[in-house]
């Protein structure tokens, strides 16, 4: 019955953050307060003018209390990502409330 | 505890849960934790012309202290059953052991 993580450990996962921002990266680890390993991670920043950019981060560590959502997502195949440049959004609200 | 105990009697039922950003996310109540941490399969947000970014979120982790609400089938959902545990857990028999002592 418990909630964990474990189903998408070494998988491409993709984090909302607490301020809005979208990070697609290998959860290579996670701990209770759901702190996290992102291996190879990116940054979609998406906006109503452009099309998306992508920052790569490289290896970082998240921590727990930024996590808004963990989304399994499927890793990029070469072909797929012609569709994704397309998406013109504005951006995600930050969380508000959470102090 | 009463909460926890009340989402794991809707395991498997279609719920959509509101975050503190306004996203709202509709899907199957896949697994529920004591932080009430929600996990949902076959997501789909609602309002998708608002957030095409999420389009392609599938199975999804929420974090306990980002959700606003969870939108409930009212059939889901014994009310009264519910209103009796809540009164039972904040009665003052419940609730005197912490009290003592001043």
């Amino acid at each position: 019955m418990a909630s964990t993580l474990s189903e998408w450990k070494s998988k491409p996962v993709t984090v909302l953050t607490c301020d809005g921002r979208l990070i697609t990266g290998i959860l290579a680890g996670y701990d209770q307060l759901q702190n996290l390993i992102l291996k190879r991670c990116v940054e979609k920043v998406y906006s109503l003018d452009s099309p998306v950019e992508e920052v790569e981060l490289g290896l970082f560590v998240v921590r727990g209390d930024n996590v808004a959502v963990i989304a399994e997502c499927e890793e990029k195949a070469d072909g797929e990502e012609e569709g994704e440049e397309d998406i013109r959004a504005e951006p995600i609200h930050e969380i508000q409330g959470n102090r | 505890m009463l909460f926890f105990s009340f989402f794991k009697t809707l395991v498997g039922k279609e719920v959509a849960v509101e975050l503190k950003n306004d996203v709202v996310l509709t899907g199957t109540l896949h697994s529920v934790d004591q932080y009430l941490n929600i996990k949902l399969t076959s997501v789909r947000v609602v309002n998708q012309e608002r957030y095409p970014q999420l389009t392609a979120l599938k199975n999804c982790f929420v974090r306990g202290s980002v959700v606003r609400y969870v939108q409930i089938n009212p059939h889901d959902v014994d009310t009264e059953l519910l209103q009796d545990a809540t009164r039972k857990a904040n009665s003052p028999i419940a609730v005197g052991g912490g009290k003592g002592g001043e």
